[in-house]
Formats: structure tokens, sequence, C-alpha cells
């Protein structure tokens, strides 16, 4: 009955999230949370290693009403993301140490749990599950980001709730038109239902017009909030589409589109952590359209972009949470001259803009190339130069923006200390990460040996790495020639909006002025009703009205002379029957 | 089912009785019990019993069909009979459960809302309450029905102006609700006195077969059918028969109010199909005209009128209890159509309105139980400070409302099916009005819960976190989450309620028809 | 982290292994700094012209160091867009009306209302 290799590991991650969530909060179980928020990744992990023997493993099914489930499959896709969500829980656990918050710990355990199960998980009715419980453990860390996340954790979510309901839809639909099958493998946009769960997964991993909830919330969360948020809801997305969707022509333009726009809105934002959420929206716009184009070569690309994406994006939320934990603040007009107080950080932030925008040895690199090459070799030239032209604009807001206005720039003057020693440890491991899956002596070829397919891509060709520095360089080049002739804006505080405008703004006037108009239309029908009451008689009035005779008390006639009233017409009905 | 194993024989067979000797014994037992732990324990240990004796009982039936139970050995006609149906089965599931729930969230609850000197005997008008019902509801014989209709109608009075504790204003609801109620009670027993004139019988089966074969009877059985029409129609606050039913909903205990909004109207409701279908027939004239154009005209108008009357309430328990108003409305536009489909719908969501408003009610009473409130005006800010109370109250909301995947969708849209299906376009508008009327009403708490501040108090703090206790929680929790299960047929629980609706929509109308 | 013991937080506030870093404040270093991407900018065209690319888009055999020109053009246009954008998407901060600091237990920003 209780077999350990047929429970989802994520589950364990999940409960322990729930025992740091029941015990008491004293500072002596505070040690209880912290080992169990590096134990439970590592323990997940181990199964996975367990569980996992190179072919696809099914388990953990069970039957409800007819409905088959299947809770627990890990081949060679969903292996990936196992491992990768495990890395990322313990990254985040360690850098979350100094967390005294017991919210956190458990919110941040159940909600990696929920990923790790997700992308375990062979059906899409646990799918649905853990989708919605992804949304619901994490919204916690964006309440957690004080007074002014309140709000956006709503619309957090209200979005991921309806794309859950969403997705749950779609599943019925397309369960329905199969025989009540509800296993989870290629849906394909054909397939009933197939567009509700595009449109579900597209809303999780920031579909151009679907996005604005990331560049909303996340820059509200804490601090730790913020990093363990970056990890898991979109690339459970991603997972997701990579297996329903694999091959979607429309998908190549919608990762193209998605690549892009975060580029220009990233460029004005003023917020460092809104920067990163652009970018990683950037960043997922590349994963997209490598599950558009659906050869082996870009899924391999996807899934190697996934896995270092995760490491690097953390890497740069992290560095950025160090320089708010200790400055206050994230906003590139308030910061600068930082290396000087926090050399270590500085050096880890520059590893992972140069990780985001593919300098040769670091992590985006061995990854990146292989979709933009899947593209040149599918011939489709136009996203081709899309993406390039995306990457240029990584290097932009990541590459250069971020690091710069931080630690460099302008001397803001603040001299604050190093960041504490379990950020800048899981800072040095995710960045020595960068470096080793990078490496081209026995590095990349482990991270290789992850891809579902086999790859015989060769990363470091000179003609490669040469055109890739004459993009950076390029780009690099462009910088500082612009702040020479001084054409680069300067960081200005301000809020810059976004689609969410549509229903942060305009949906709200909307809903006031109806609100409004309601409220007069309630005066005017109450003067209606008071009017027509008036004529109908008195009494009618009294009976009926919400302050009227019934709330004080003694029973007027009326009732009873409604009694007989009614009687008297059903009497009459069952008379003119009778005749 | 594993739980039949368990189930000695002789409970099965005798269950009918059970369930409502043993609370009418125990209420003697309880009125004098020391204190309010004992009282409530035992009244506790009765309705769990009851519940599994009628669950047990409704499960036997499912296999063995019509289940007659003779009264002391004396067969029907002459002797009282009990019976268990398809029709009243899941009905005394119902009552039970709802009385084991609302117990549940009565420890906590009296000791607020009842003085301590009236506790235990509030808990043995609570078990004669429920004996009430279920005998109303179990028996087979007409005038019985009026017996234990009369036997919780009283109980019912006494646990309403119980409420005095909390709002003095529970008196005068109690006597107005006890001045219809008799009047209701009275023109019940006149209809059945006209009856027992007509067929010289009160075994409600032998009614049945008297009036088929007397072709619907002489013009007493028609005054009979008025009179037991508008009694009942009273009892289940039927528009405009309605008006004892917002202010005992009101200032009763809150228990009391979930217990009554939840099963005394639906027992009242049941009576009503039993004496339309089973008793009468639709197929003679003056029954069918009375459903088409009384029923189905006073509940679509009760309908409109209800929920604008609840858009416009002041007091959160009285625009729920006009909302109840309303959503009588539905049940009865179903049985007015009379098609298996819209009497499955009605007796649907009789069902689910059970579950939802119970949960609504609890999640009110929570909320004056922590900060006081009653009125619409005073639940802002209750998003951030009492969390799980509002958002079992959204949930059970969202449900009233008729949300998809919720159990107020299933039944509203069984309903709209059912009147479109019959070429009823207008009832279906009006369905759709209504529940955006719901929305409106339901709506206007959850905006000004989530989305205004929390009030400051009197001395200058900003209201904090005030839970409402666990045993509370649980409850309306129960329901919140029955009614999602319902919606999403998760555990196959819509299939259940459907399933059991539809056995006794075929049940009426096969016999009916 | 055997430094922070030995950190002196009162004068200059500089971070020790930061010390031999700081001539990267310097104002002439940072005029000259250009020259890095330009040189490797160059270089690289012309590694680049030496080993061409192994699958080129169909246009780019003519052009020399074509990376770099998009490279270039690209940053360049998305910089130019960066004003007009944000005439047209920048609003104050207080635009929306959600008050409240970025996470309260650190945060060292003033509420904006005392701004302005």
């Amino acid at each position: 009955m209780f077999d350990l290799m047929q429970i989802n590991p994520g589950l364990w991650v999940i409960a322990a999230g729930l025992v740091c969530a029941l015990i008491p909060k004293t500072s002596a179980t505070s040690y209880i949370r912290k080992f169990l928020i590096i134990a439970a990744p590592v323990f997940a992990a181990w199964l996975i290693f367990q569980i996992y023997d190179s072919s696809e493993v099914l388990g953990g099914k069970l039957s409800f009403s007819g409905i088959e489930l299947t809770t627990l499959r890990i081949d060679n896709l969903s292996v990936v993301w196992g491992y990768l969500f495990c890395l990322a829980g313990l990254i985040n656990g360690i850098y979350g140490l100094h967390e005294k918050c017991r919210i956190t710990d458990s919110s941040a355990l159940v909600y990696t749990g929920a990923a790790i199960a997700g992308v375990l998980s062979g059906d899409m009715i646990s799918l649905f599950i853990f989708w919605e419980l992804t949304a619901i453990s994490s919204v916690f860390l964006i309440w957690k980001g004080g007074d002014r996340s309140y709000a956006a954790g709503i619309r957090y979510l209200a979005i991921h709730v309806l794309s859950g309901v969403m997705l749950l839809a779609g599943a019925i639909i397309y369960a329905g038109a199969n025989g009540g099958d509800f296993s989870f493998n290629y849906i394909g946009l054909d397939a009933p239902g197939g567009w509700l769960l595009l449109l579900a997964m597209g809303i999780k991993c920031g579909f151009p017009m679907l996005h604005m909830w990331m560049q909303d919330a996340y820059p509200k969360a804490s601090i730790t909030g913020t990093v363990i948020l970056s990890a898991f809801t979109t690339k459970f997305a991603i997972y997701a589409l990579a297996r329903a969707f694999p091959g979607t022509d429309i998908l190549i333009w919608i990762g193209c589109v998605m690549t892009l726009f975060p580029v220009f809105f990233a460029v004005i934002e003023n917020d460092l952590r809104r920067v990163l959420a652009y970018s990683l929206n950037n960043q997922l716009g590349f994963m997209v359209a490598g599950i558009g184009i659906g050869t082996t070569m870009a899924l391999n690309g996807v899934v190697g972009q996934v896995f270092v994406h995760v490491i690097f994006k953390s890497l740069l939320f992290m560095s950025i949470g160090a320089v708010m934990y200790r400055t206050g603040t994230a906003k590139a007009s308030e910061l600068g001259g930082l290396f000087r107080s926090m050399p270590y950080t500085t050096v880890f932030c520059l590893i992972g803009a140069g990780s985001i925008a593919a300098f040769p040895l670091l992590a985006a690199f061995v990854t990146k190339a292989m979709i933009l090459s899947a593209a040149i070799e599918e011939h489709l030239y136009i996203p081709f130069l899309m993406m390039l032209f995306a990457s240029a604009g990584v290097m932009e807001h990541s590459g250069i923006k971020v690091p710069h206005f931080t630690f460099f720039a302008h001397d803001s003057g603040r001299r604050v200390k190093e960041a504490p020693w379990n950020m800048l440890a899981a800072m040095g491991i995710a960045a020595a990460l960068c470096i080793l899956l990078a490496w081209p002596w026995g590095g990349y070829q482990m991270l290789y040996d992850l891809m579902p397919y086999e790859a015989d891509y060769k990363p470091y060709t000179v003609d490669h790495v040469v055109f890739q520095l004459q993009l950076l360089f390029a780009a690099i080049f462009a910088f500082t020639l612009l702040k020479r002739f001084k054409l680069y804006p300067a960081e200005r505080r301000a809020e810059i909006i976004d689609a969410d405008w549509l229903y942060r703004k305009l949906g709200l006037n909307i809903v006031t002025w109806i609100s409004a108009m309601w409220t007069r239309l309630g005066a005017h029908t109450n003067r209606l009703r008071r009017s027509t009451t008036d004529a109908l008689g008195r009494k009618l009035y009294q009976a009926f009205s919400p302050a009227g005779t019934m709330s004080e008390g003694t029973p007027s006639g009326l009732p009873a002379v409604l009694t007989a009233g009614v009687l008297v017409i059903v009497l009459a009905i069952a008379y003119m029957a009778g005749t | 089912m594993a739980l039949m194993d368990y189930i000695p024989e002789w409970l099965l067979i005798h269950g009918p009785a059970v369930i409502i000797v043993l609370p009418l014994i125990m209420a003697a037992v309880t009125s004098i019990l020391p204190g309010r732990k004992p009282a409530w324990f035992v009244a506790m240990l009765v309705t769990i019993i009851c519940t599994v004796t009628a669950f047990a009982v409704a499960i036997y039936n499912l296999k063995t069909g019509v289940d007659v139970y003779p009264m002391g050995g004396w067969d029907p006609p002459h002797g009282i009979s009990l019976l268990i149906d398809a029709l009243n089965a899941p009905i005394l599931v119902l009552i039970t459960l709802m009385a084991v729930v609302s117990l549940v969230y009565a420890l906590p609850a009296t000791l607020a809302e009842v003085e301590p000197k009236k506790r235990a005997p509030y808990y043995a008008a609570f078990l004669l309450c429920v004996a009430g019902l279920l005998g109303m509801v179990v028996t087979g014989d007409a005038f019985n029905v009026f017996v234990f209709l009369e036997v919780s109608s009283i109980a019912t009075y006494v646990l309403v102006a119980m409420g005095a504790a909390r709002d003095r204003r529970a008196l005068s609801a109690a006597y107005n609700y006890l001045i219809l109620g008799s009047i209701g009670a009275t023109f019940f027993v006149i209809g059945i006195g006209f009856l027992y004139m007509e067929t010289g019988t009160l075994n409600m089966a032998d009614m049945g077969r008297i009036l088929a074969d007397l072709d619907g009877g002489s013009r007493v059985a028609k005054v009979a059918f008025g009179f037991i029409v508008v009694g009942l129609g009273l009892k289940l606050a039927m528009f405009p028969l309605h008006n004892w039913l917002p202010g005992a909903y009101a200032y009763a205990p809150t228990q009391i109010t979930m217990f009554l909004a939840s099963t005394a109207t639906k027992a009242a409701l049941y009576l009503l199909l039993r004496f339309v279908f089973f008793v009468f027939d639709p197929d003679f004239d003056y029954v069918a005209n009375v459903l088409q154009f009384l029923l189905v005209g006073l509940g679509v108008i009760g309908m409109l009128f209800a929920s604008l009357q609840a858009i416009f309430q002041t007091d959160a328990r009285r625009l729920l209890a006009f909302s109840s108003v309303a959503q009588v409305g539905y049940m009865l536009l179903g049985v007015g159509i009379a098609t298996a489909a819209s009497v499955t719908a009605g007796y649907l969501h009789l069902i689910n309105h059970a579950i939802i408003k119970g949960g609504l009610f609890l999640a009110v009473g929570a909320m004056w139980y922590r900060f006081g409130i009653t009125r619409t005006a005073d639940v802002n800010g209750l998003g951030k400070t009492m969390p799980w109370t509002t958002a079992a109250f959204t949930v059970s909301g969202l449900s009233l409302i008729g949300v998809p995947f919720t159990a107020g969708f299933v039944s509203k849209y069984q309903l709209a099916t059912a009147a479109a299906a019959n070429g009823w376009w207008w009832a279906v508008f009006v369905i759709v009005l209504t529940s955006v009327l719901a929305i409106f009403y339901i709506g206007r708490l959850l905006l000004a819960a989530y989305f205004q501040d929390a009030p400051v108090m009197e001395d200058g703090q900003v209201c904090t976190r005030n839970e409402a206790p666990l045993l509370m929680l649980i409850p309306m929790w129960a329901m919140a989450i029955a009614s999602v299960l319902i919606g999403t047929n998760i555990l196959g629980a819509s299939d259940l309620v459907v399933g059991a609706s539809e056995r006794a929509a075929n049940l009426l109308l096969g016999l009916g028809g | 982290m055997t430094d922070r013991s030995s950190v002196d937080h009162s004068a200059e506030g500089v971070h020790p292994a930061a010390k031999p870093f700081l001539f990267l404040g310097n104002e002439n270093v940072k005029r000259r700094f250009i020259w890095i991407p330009l040189i490797g900018m160059l270089i690289c065209i012309v590694l680049g012209m030496l080993y061409p690319q192994k699958h080129p888009l169909p246009i780019e055999k003519y052009i020399p160091g074509s990376w770099a020109v998009y490279g270039f053009l690209a940053y360049s246009f998305i910089v130019f867009c960066a004003p007009v954008l944000f005439k047209l998407l920048g609003r104050d901060e207080s635009y929306y009306g959600e008050g409240g600091l970025p996470d309260p237990d650190y945060s060292t920003e003033h509420l904006h209302e005392e701004d302005h």
C-alpha cells in the first residue's frame, strides 16, 4: 500500500510546508523550519533519482468515480524540471535562511512542492490541482511585501485561478472528446479544448497581453518572495506547453513577440525588480518560440534554456534582493556605485548578467544558441532576426542596465554592509553553476546529457563564439557611445503603464462609473418605488419596505389578509378548471 | 456499501420509527440536564444516531424500493404508517445532516446567543424541532403530518424567541411567526379535514388512490387542495406569504436560522410535492391550473420581488432571508413546470440551496460573533480581519449566484434547461435576471469585505485579525466545500445529488402520470 | 565570512575586498572604458571575416561583421525609443494610488505622498 516509489516526490515537499505552517512559532522551531526548507528539496531530488530509470515511469494511479489519475510520471522531459525545481528550492532555501517569517517558509515549501508535483503528474486533473496550488500558495509570498502588494496579490490570485479554471474546462472538453482519458500528453490546437488549454498555459507563462500579472506582482513581493516566485510558476507553464503543444506554429510568433516587447518596457522602467520581471518575460519568449519550432534541437534548447535560466534569473533576482535588503530600495534612480561596499554581490550579479546575455563561458551561451540555430535550420529567418534583436535587448536591460545602475554608474553615496552570508552562499552556488554548466571541457556536456533528445550540438565553434562576441561587444560599445554623448536617458522615478492599465485604470474607472450610476439609479428606483407603492396604498408599503411593519414586531393583519387572498385565487383557479 | 455491514438489522427495519422517537424522548431528557455541555453532548449524540440511521435507511431504500413501516404493527390504511421512498429519503438525510452541522456550530455560538439557564431547554427544543421535521417528512399519514408540523413549528417559535438574548426584536419576530405559522397550520388542517370528508381516509397513499378513482373528486377536494396549497405555501414562505420569514431568520440564534433556512422551508416544500404529485395528481385540471398559474406565477414574481428587496436590505441576515424567498421561487418554478426535468431541477435546488444558504448564514453568524456585525454597512475589511470566514462566505455566495463549478450553477442550469425544453424562454430570462440581481446583493457584501479598509475602532486602532473559532469554521467550510464538490462533481458528489433528485422526480411523475 | 569582523564601516565604508578596484569609480577610467568594447568588436569583426558563419542568413555573406552591425543598430534603436515610450507610458508613481513601501521590513524609501 505505502510504496515510496509510487508517491509523487513533490507531495513530500508540500507536506514539509504544512509541517512548517503547523508547528508553533518559537525561536527553537525556526531551526526545524530551516532544516525542512533545506532537506525537503534534497529529499525530493533523491526520490526522483531513485524512481527514474531513463524510461517513462508511471505510478501512483488512482481512480475517482471513473476518472483514472496518474499522479506520478517521470520521463525524459519531466525529470529535468523535477531536478531543476528541487535545485531551485534548495538555492531559494539557502537564500531565505535569514527570514524569521513562518508564512514565507511554509508557503515557499508548499509552492515549491506544488511545482515539483505538478510537473511530475501524469494527468490533467492532478495538473490542474497543482496548477491552482502553486497560485494559492505563492500569493502569500506576494502579500508579505506589505501594504502595496495586497491588491496586486488579489489580482495575481484572480488571474491564476482563472487560468486554472480554463485549464480544467479545457481538460474536461478534451477528455470528453477522447472518451474520458485525462492523461496529459501531446494535445495540439486541433484537439477540442486545445485553444482553451493553450490560453490557460499562456496566462501562466506570460503571453503578450496576458503577461501583466508578472510585472505587477513580482516586484511587489517580499525580497525572498520575489526570488522564490521567479523560479517556478512560469517554468511550470513552459513545461506544460512543451508537453502539450510542441511544434505549434503560432507559438513561434507569440514567442518572438514575447521576446521583443518587454525589451522596450525594461529600458524605461526604474524599479530594477520590475526590469528583471520584464527580462524574465523576454526569456520565456525564447522558450515559447523554441517550443513552437518544435524540432528536437529546438526542444533540447528549450529544456537547456529553462534549466540555466532558472539559475541565472534567480541569481539576478537574488543580487538585486541583496541590494534591496541592505539599502532598502531597488529603484535604479536611488542606487549606484555599490561595488565599493558590496563587491561579492557585484561579481555575482555580473556573472548572472553575463549568463543571461549569453557571453561565451557563461550559461545561456550553450543553450540559447540551440533555439536560434533551430530557427535557422527551419529557415525561419524573420523569427530568427526578431530573437537576435531581442538578444541585443537582453544585453541592454539585464546585461548592462541592472548591474550598471546598481553597482557602477553615479555613486549614490550609500555605504552599506555586504550581503549576509547565506545570501552570498546562495548566489555563490548559482554563480558557480552558471559557469559550470557552460564550461567547454566537460561542463556543458552534463547539461546536454539531461536533455530529452540526443544532443549533437557543438556550442564552442569559432564562428559561434566570434559572432556572439560581435553582438555583445557592439551592444556594449553602443551603450558607452550613447553614454558619452549623453543620449542614454537618465533613470527617472515613474510608474510605467502596461497592459494591466486596461483593468487597473480603465476597467476600474468603468466599474466606478457603473457603480456611481447604480447608486443614482438606486436612488431613482427608490423614489420610483416609493411613489408607486404610495399609489398602491400605504399599508402595502409598510409591509414590504426594509424598515416596514414587519421589523417593528406586531403582526399587522395584512399577512392574514394576503393569505386569505391567495386562498381565494387558488379556489378561483381551481373552480374555473372545473367548469 | 461498507457502512451497511455495521448497521444492525433491527435498525434498518425500525429505522423510520427510531429517527422520530429517539429525539422526542431525548428532548425530554435533555431539558432537565444541568448545564450547557451535557445537553449539547446529548443532542449531538442523538442527531448523529439519527443521521446514521437516516443514511442507512436511505441506502436500504435505494436497494429495496419503497418501504412502508406500520406503526405498532397496524397495517395501513387503518394503522398509522411511516414511509420511506426516493422522495423523502434524501430530505431525511439532509435534515439530520444539517442538524449535526448546525449543532457543531452551536457549541461556541450559544455561548454568546442564548442565556445560560436557557441552554438545556434550547437544545431540548432543538431536538423537538428535529423530531417534528423528521416526523412530517417520514410519516405516511396526513393527520400525522399536521401533528408533526405543529411539533416542529411550536419548537421553532420557542427557538426563535430565544434569540432575544441577542436582540429583543426576536420576541416580536417569534410572535409574528407564531401567528402566521398557526394560520398556515390551520389552513393545512382544514384542508386535511375536507380531504377526509371526500375520501374517508387519512392515509396519504390511500387518499391518492381514492382521489384517482373519483377522477379528482368533487368540489370538496378542490377546496381541500386550495387550503393545503395555501397552508403549505405559508410554511414554505411562498411569495407573498413570506412575511414571517425575514424577521424570524434575522433575529433567531444563528444555529436556528441556519437550520430553519436549510430544512424547515425545505420540509414544507417536500410536503407540497407529496400532496401535489402523490395525493393529488397534476392530471386533475384544477391541480394543473394551480401549478401552472399560481405556483409558477407567484414563484416568478417572488424571485424578482424578493431579489430586489434583498438588494435594498441593510441587515445582512434579512438580505439572506429575502434571497431565500427568491430561491423558493426557483423551486416553485421547477415544481410548477411539472416535467421530469423541471421537478428534478426544483428538487436539486432544494438540496443545493440548503447547503448554500446554510453556509452563508453560518458565515454571517460568525461575523456577528466576532465583531457584532449585522448591518451590511459593517462588513468593510472583513477580508483581512476574518479571512477564512470571508472566504467561506465568498464560496457559498458565488454558489448562490450560480457561478460555474458551484452547486448553485448545477441546479440553476438544470432549471433553465428544463424551462427551455418546455419552451418557456421567458422563465430562462427570469432565472438569468435574478441571478444577476444575486450578483448585486452578494457582490455588494464581497466588495466591501475585500476592498474596503478595516474599520477604525474607538481607541483609534485599526481592527486586527480576529478569526472565528474553529468549531464555527468547520461547519461553514463543510458547507462551502460541499457546494464546490457538487459543482465540480469531485468524488461524484454531483452525480449523487442529481441522481437522488432524478429518482425523486421519477417517483413523483411515475406515480402521477 | 572572515572579512566581516575586520570591516571598518565608520570611515569610508568601503569593503576591503573592493579597495583594489576603487579605480573603477575614477572618471578617467570610466571615459576610457569605451575602448575595450570598441577594440573587442573590431577584433571580432576581423575574426568573423576569417572564420565565416557556417549557416549565415542569405544576405549576411555580403555584410562583414553582420552581427556587430545588427547588434549596434538594435541597441541604439532600443535606447532611442526609450524617451518616446517614457513620454507615452510614464506616469506619476502614485498613478494607481496603491501606496505603501516595497518590503516595509527593510525599506528606506519614503512614502510617496511626502515627496510632493
